[in-house]
């Protein structure tokens, strides 16, 4: 077991360490902690505006860069949440609470260190419990049949609709829409053309990554126009690590180091969950936190707990988020979901046959993933001023940037004038789900997933015979089965029993 | 304008379900399902979940206008911010400053650059894109526009086309 571990471990940091392995994590690490520091730019847009950027990398190293984008944002999203109390990210919300104040109180150098400290450790952690569950998962996997696939896609794609609370009606019918865009083109259990209108273009079906940097790039590029930020100045602020009081004082780690081991632990459970991710894994991590604490009244006013436990649970969950994904190429957020379509673009199926047919990838990827953490704790502590100063570039001089890299993107996959269009048309949608509370998140979730919930869904049938009974027959499928449907029936039935409890108190207040 | 976009999500299923039926087979011969069985499944739940959504927006609006809901609000940058950050529309929240006109200009000229990228090249259409864009909303910097409406598709037509060998349209200059 130890041998195997180390083994592989050896196998993927000679790829990860690899001269153009490590320049190519650096970039992506740094690329990813700029990504984290502007608003309403999150992950899943980084990731799909630069995935044009990896053409002529060899698949291995594109990974490993796009991979450095994804969990790079984690660390640099905290970096305005603690400075100006907006969160770079939704991942790093959790992390204003206390992240603020603590600034507030003129102790934001401790606090920009003890996050990259947190960050460091969960994701370390997180990347540990990968590369010792990836390849057990995948072993279980293995005799997953279409049920299970389908299932576990199904579950994936209603937690992530739950997630939205009051909006997760509008969430349902995103997905609806990613699965309706994913069936045009040729049908392959039969070879007929669907949606196509007779364009040779729309044959190989709507290409995720149009869709993808359209809904994730032009659509929250127009929302942050709509909200008014290129109008506003750029913040300049000023930090230095040669300051007295810029390292954490012995009591901040002594207290908080139990907060490192929960946050990561909670992370790393909620990554794994499919559909659940970052943003849920550090607000749980915050309010178990503060549950656990003896002295909760301090959090919310700059307690370093509060800031270090949902640290520690985001970069964990980032890390938990890619064992489904390499184990079982089902990913449960929308970052993980355009990382999958990358994988696709290069020709890689994940899936439980991946380890075994690919180990060099997986295990380059997982230990890119350790160097990754070791990067981004040294940029995140000695390069914050130089992050900072990117808070300097006024949002009107990012408009550009962004633009021109969707655009020029876009059409540099494939040639596409048809794509790039595309891409605009995503672009407006993607502003009004936005805007009008819908999830682009599910929609090219939905889109990625598309024509393997087909398969899976039509061969469940065709084997049950038209019953679906495969969905309960099978072990795995049954549990699978029984967790969608809680999923599915929990907000009805906590709605009807509050609608209960509350005719019962009126009818007590009329009687009584 | 929610309603609306409600309204043509609900459009488009319903045309999305009518040309599947109408195009698609559903059934094989052998009663097996067909390339059409799974967008019916998609375009019927669609169609039902939108016009149940449809519903649902036009009984907020009524409601809000019944109640004047509508009359703007004092800006909280901070509820607006946070908000933000969990996806939710913050402008609903305290009907902060709408900037809808700047995103109508952005998209208009984004258009135009996507029209333009065959006839006059990646690099024109790029350079033109920047400087109508910053002649819009930067007008105080015209040095600062011009160098960097030059510099920042220079350098990126260099990175794509020449390290990235990416194919990216040229123009009558050979750019």
């Amino acid at each position: 077991m130890l041998a195997d571990f180390v083994s592989n471990l050896s196998l993927g940091l000679s790829i990860a360490a690899s001269p153009e392995g490590f320049l190519f994590l650096v970039i992506g690490a740094f690329l990813g902690m700029i990504v984290g520091l502007f608003p309403g730019f999150g992950p899943a847009a980084g990731i799909a505006v630069l995935i044009p950027m990896t053409f002529g990398l060899e698949p291995t190293i594109a990974i490993i860069m796009l991979a450095g984008i994804y969990y790079g944002s984690m660390y640099g999203g905290t970096i305005t949440s603690i400075l100006i109390n907006t969160p770079g990210e939704s991942a790093t919300v959790a992390s204003t609470i206390d992240g603020y104040p603590l600034a507030q109180k003129g102790r934001a150098g401790p606090a920009l260190v003890m996050q990259a400290i947190a960050s460091f450790f969960g994701g370390t952690v997180g990347v540990i419990l990968i590369t010792a569950l990836a390849p057990s998962l995948a072993n279980f996997a293995a005799s997953f049949g279409p049920s299970e696939y389908f299932l576990i896609i199904a579950l994936g794609l209603l937690m992530l609709t739950t997630m939205m609370g009051d909006n997760k009606f509008k969430g349902f019918i995103s997905a609806l829409i990613g699965f309706a865009v994913g069936t045009v083109g040729v049908d392959v259990m039969s070879g007929q053309q669907r949606y196509t209108f007779g364009s040779p273009e729309l044959i190989g079906g709507v290409y995720f990554v149009a869709v993808a940097i359209g809904l994730f790039g032009i659509g929250e590029l127009l929302y942050c126009i709509f909200c008014g930020q290129h109008r506003q100045p750029a913040k300049r602020l000023r930090i230095s690590f040669r300051d007295k009081e810029f390292w954490p004082s012995k009591k901040d780690y002594q207290e908080s180091r139990f907060t490192f081991w929960r946050g990561s632990a909670i992370g790393f459970i909620a990554g794994v969950l499919p559909g659940s991710g970052a943003t849920l894994g550090s607000i749980i991590g915050y309010s178990v936190e503060k549950k656990v604490a003896k002295d909760p009244e301090k959090f919310g006013k700059g307690e370093m707990r509060g800031l270090v436990a949902p640290e520690a649970a985001n970069n964990a969950a980032s890390a938990g988020a890619m064992v489904p994904l390499i184990s079982l190429g089902i990913p449960g957020s929308g970052a993980t979901a355009v990382l999958l379509g990358a994988f696709l673009m290069w020709g890689l199926q994940p899936g439980p046959l991946l380890i075994v047919n690919d180990p060099g990838f997986v295990w380059g990827l997982i230990a890119s993933m350790y160097l990754g953490n070791m990067i981004l704790v040294t940029m995140s502590i000695f390069a914050i001023p130089l992050f900072v100063k990117f808070l300097d570039i006024p949002y009107v001089n990012v408009v550009p940037v962004i633009v021109l890299l969707c655009v020029i993107g876009a059409f540099a996959i494939n040639a596409s004038i048809v794509e790039t269009w595309i891409l605009v048309i995503s672009g407006l949608i993607g502003f009004a789900m936005k805007k009008y509370g819908y999830s682009p998140a599910a929609t090219v979730l939905a889109l990625v997933l598309g024509s393997m919930a087909e398969e899976t869904f039509l061969q469940t049938y065709i084997i049950s015979q038209g019953t679906m009974s495969l969905f309960w027959e099978r072990p795995v499928s049954l549990v699978l089965f029984i967790i969608v449907l809680a999923v599915l029936l929990a907000p009805v039935l906590i709605a009807a029993l509050g609608h209960a409890r509350q005719s019962k108190d009126t009818l007590k207040r009329e009687t009584g | 304008m929610k309603k609306w976009f409600a309204a043509a999500l609900l459009l488009l299923a319903v045309g999305y379900t009518i040309y599947g039926l109408s195009t698609l087979t559903l059934v094989t011969s052998s009663g097996r399902p067909a390339a059409g069985f799974f967008p019916l499944m998609i375009g019927v739940l669609l169609v039902l979940s939108c016009a149940v959504n449809l519903w649902r927006d036009v009984r907020e609006w009524t409601t809000e206008k019944q109640t004047g809901a509508f009359a703007p609000h004092k800006p909280d940058p901070e509820a607006e911010a946070k908000a933000d950050a969990f996806g939710v529309d913050a402008h609903a929240i305290d009907g902060g400053p709408e900037y809808a006109r700047d995103v109508v200009i952005v998209f208009v000229y984004i258009c135009g650059f996507v029209a333009l990228l065959k006839p006059v090249g990646a690099l024109m259409a790029m350079v033109l894109f920047m400087l109508a864009f910053l002649f819009t909303f930067n007008r105080a910097h015209v040095v600062g526009n011009v160098v960097y409406s030059l510099a920042l598709p220079g350098f990126l037509y260099g990175l794509f086309k020449v390290l990235l060998n990416a194919s990216l349209p040229t123009g009558p200059l050979g750019f």
